[in-house]
């Protein structure tokens, strides 16, 4: 293998810009304020990132087919009212369980099928028309209240731990390594970053360009029905707002993780990185003090940043590539 | 020379794209009120001396005379401003906006700033009813037809008090009736005293229209004529030039092939590709061949029956064609052929990868190193972007991804464009090699030279149908342009 391994800094600074951005945001949060590096405090942001992060990973897969998926915040109360809902009417958690995902999954993949089969124009239309449908059902399921005290074995997905650490981390985890072993070894993984790449290639190259699209808006669904899950125990309840603006924050956290709106580009873990960031920034702020309006400016500022600190870097490896040409 | 009633004289009008001789001296006439047909083969210079002559590009070196006075013409405004208005193939109109609109687009008439819209719209219909079409100045173009959007980039050239007209294949999109419907607005303007250049392949339509006639070959100017004075055969010989009948650089692999037929279809076309045989396509641009190759890979949306290797299927659509063996290079690789994003392995394997769940990525990676080894494809790593690939090995890495899904009947679209000497030479010799090997080989061309050099048997388009076969003993460019321009066989 003759793998170039001399790595430059722009390189360097393509592939781990957002761990880079979140060490030096966690140092300056260390200095600031003493509560911060705290294990309690940590464990605690890990747990406060679980539903944006379980929304994004969904949300990756999508961006990186160049598409965009405006449905998971809603798609996300609907599974939280819907799971709470049976709860309440003496279904078994885990029969609760298998519907708020099956829920997420099924609109997910109308959304896909709305997209390919139907042709609409771009993923931003049947994503918002869902985006409607599922806050409307959700309110409709739920009568309007939220629905709370929930059994503790479904609360345990939200709200409970294995040793120290919580279970909705756990969750999180192993969400993610299944979803790095799908985008990065297997076959279905290659074909849709083929698809962001250049669909028309794709097409013409025998890729199944209509349903790798389903199964990507499908996993998206899924994703958000599992944030749905894990929101509803940790508020041991079903609220039919929860969720609202998940759609926002869970692309913010993909693209802060170096994904590109043009397809193509995204990983995994910069995803993971991205949505530290953001529950750091939001537990940070609060340690400091900051208050809730002033925090919303800092996430606007620094999704902006983000992307612009991006745009140099690849800029700068372009140069560095063009030059080993 | 230089009479004063002469409108348009070009002297010595020479332009290279790096290094590349384009426009070599070519000098060109258009007298007042005369329809002036410039012919000529593709990448005759026909092109690019009207964008001079309509300022979107500026000569290298020679002189260009408007009514006598010696002008430079550096951007397309300057050239509107003279009165020269050029009708473009692809139609640059707004499609949202209305008739009235688009005819006075960026040259609205206003009174301090305030768009005068009632005055837009007299004068639309004026412009409208002298060309006679009953084209309401209110209609949306988008609802417009061709033929009449072609209509409404005349009236937008009348608006201007434009004098000489370009017209780049204004027939080739249009129905024989709107054709000529066209005819009679031209000749109409012509009595008016405007000019116009009527740049066209089909030479029925130049002897029907044309006062004169230019031909362009190599960047030259090679025939001026009326029509009266040449013949069918006459412009032909003058397209094509020297090389009539020159045999093509021997090549073993290109013979008749064996006699098994790999690739039998019916529809759209009457078509049989035998094993170890290159079949070319030829074809002027817009006759077809792109979308006869792109609907036989099942990529047009419409089910194709073919037999392959005598077994019949139907191939519904791309991922039928790669299961039967079938492989596609595009006319254009960086649109449809490659992700340019991804690296050498990702494109390569990505065809190959159908009906497996895990990548083999050990595997992958030797056989594109393999492959990249074979074909001479010069990349700093297997992992670098192909955006920074030559045209030359993103053409061979095109290749390279069917070679490795282990394709057996090759459709080639234009396998050479854009791409260095050296690797279309290299491109050749891959393409024969698969032929040695038994593999069946589709390519369409627009070089007469490049199908000599590779096909046995060369099958002539012309407006989307097949206007004849010949093999390669019997072709010679002129039996070629002859049918691909529409004449008899």
């Amino acid at each position: 293998m003759t793998k170039a391994k001399r790595l430059s800094t722009a390189i360097v600074l393509q592939r781990f810009g957002p761990l880079l951005g979140l060490m030096i945001l966690c140092g300056a949060l260390g200095i600031l304020s003493d509560h911060f590096l705290t294990f309690d405090n940590l464990v605690n942001v890990f747990r406060q990132s679980a539903v944006n992060a379980l929304v994004a990973l969904g949300q990756l897969a999508v961006i990186v087919t160049a598409g965009i998926d405006l449905s998971v915040g809603s798609i996300l109360g609907l599974s939280c009212v819907l799971a709470a809902q049976m709860l309440k009417a003496g279904v078994p958690p885990a029969a609760a369980l298998v519907a708020a995902l099956g829920i997420g999954a099924a609109m997910g993949s109308i959304n896909g099928i709305l997209l390919t089969k139907l042709r609409l124009p771009h993923p931003f239309i049947p994503t918002l028309g869902m985006m409607n449908v599922g806050r409307g059902l959700a309110l409709v399921v739920s009568g309007g209240f939220p629905i709370s005290e929930l059994p503790s074995g479904f609360r345990f997905w939200g709200a409970g731990s294995v040793l120290w650490i919580p279970a909705p981390v756990i969750v999180v985890v192993v969400c993610y390594l299944i979803f790095h072993v799908f985008l990065t070894r297997t076959t279905v993984g290659r074909d849709i970053y083929a698809i962001g790449g250049n669909p028309q290639a794709a097409m013409l190259s025998g890729v199944p360009v209509d349903r790798r699209l389903i199964t990507v808006y499908l996993l998206s669904g899924l994703m958000a029905g599992a944030a749905g899950i894990v929101l509803a125990g940790r508020m041991n309840s079903g609220f039919p707002l929860a969720g609202s603006g998940a759609e926002l924050d869970s692309i913010a956290a993909v693209i802060i993780g170096g994904a590109s709106f043009f397809g193509g580009v995204g990983t995994v873990g910069g995803t993971l990185v991205g949505a530290l960031i953001m529950a750091v920034l939001r537990n940070g702020l609060n340690l400091l003090n900051v208050s809730a309006s002033w925090q919303t400016v800092v996430i606007g500022v620094v999704i902006v940043g983000a992307v612009l600190v991006d745009v140099v870097r690849k800029r700068a490896a372009e140069r560095a590539q063009s030059a080993a040409a | 020379m230089a009479t004063p009633s002469v409108l348009l004289e070009l002297r010595g009008i020479s332009k290279s794209f790096s290094g590349f001789r384009v426009l070599d001296g070519v000098d060109f006439t258009v007298w007042p009120g005369e329809i002036h047909a410039l012919a000529g083969e593709n990448g005759a210079g026909k092109s690019t001396l009207m964008n001079i002559v309509s300022g979107v590009l500026t000569a290298d070196s020679g002189e260009m005379r408007w009514e006598g006075c010696a002008v430079s013409v550096r951007t397309p405004r300057e050239a509107q401003n003279l009165g020269i208005a050029f009708v473009h193939q692809e139609l640059a109109l707004a499609p949202d906006l209305s008739v009235a609109e688009n005819i006075f687009l960026g040259r609205h008439p206003s009174a301090r700033g305030w768009v005068r819209w009632r005055d837009i719209e007299r004068r639309s219909r004026e412009l409208l009813d002298e060309l006679g079409h009953g084209i309401d100045a209110r209609a949306r173009v988008r609802d417009l037809s061709l033929a009449q959007r072609q209509l409404v980039e005349i009236a937008r050239a009348l608006a201007f008090q434009s004098r000489l007209i370009i017209m780049d294949e204004p027939t080739a999109p249009l129905t024989t009736r709107d054709a000529e419907g066209l005819f009679r607005t031209m000749r109409a303007l012509r009595d008016r005293g405007v000019s116009i250049i009527y740049i066209s392949h089909r030479l029925k339509e130049i002897f029907e229209i044309a006062d004169r006639v230019t031909v362009m070959r190599d960047g030259r100017t090679v025939l001026s004529a009326t029509p009266a004075a040449t013949s069918e055969d006459g412009l032909v010989r003058a397209m094509a030039g020297e090389v009539l009948t020159r045999a093509s650089a021997a090549s073993p692999g290109a013979a008749a092939g064996s006699m098994q037929p790999a690739l039998r279809v019916d529809e759209p076309h009457r078509l049989t590709v035998h094993r170890g045989e290159v079949v070319g396509i030829a074809g002027l641009a817009g006759a077809g061949r792109t979308r006869l190759l792109e609907t036989l890979f099942g990529a047009r949306g419409r089910p194709v029956k073919a037999e392959i290797d005598g077994t019949p299927v139907t191939i519904r659509h791309p991922q039928d064609a790669v299961r039967h063996g079938l492989a596609l290079v595009p006319d254009d690789r960086k649109a449809k052929g490659l992700v340019l994003g991804a690296g050498l392995v990702e494109n390569i394997a990505l065809p190959a990868a159908r009906g497996r769940l895990f990548l083999r990525a050990e595997v992958e990676r030797l056989a594109t190193e393999r492959l990249v080894d074979e074909l001479r494809i010069r990349a700093a790593s297997i992992d670098q972007p192909l955006r920074f690939l030559s045209g030359g090995n993103q053409q061979k890495a095109v290749l390279a991804k069917w070679l490795y899904a282990g394709a057996r009947i090759f459709l080639l679209d234009e396998p050479t464009r854009g791409v260095d000497v050296r690797s279309k030479a290299e491109i050749y010799e891959i393409i024969l090699t698969l032929c040695a090997r038994g593999c069946a080989v589709l390519v369409a061309s627009s070089e007469m030279e490049e199908l000599m050099a590779l096909a046995g048997r060369i099958v002539v388009m012309h407006r989307g149908r097949i206007a004849g076969e010949m093999a390669r003993h019997e072709a010679s460019e002129e039996r070629i342009l002859k049918l691909a321009t529409g004449g008899t066989h």
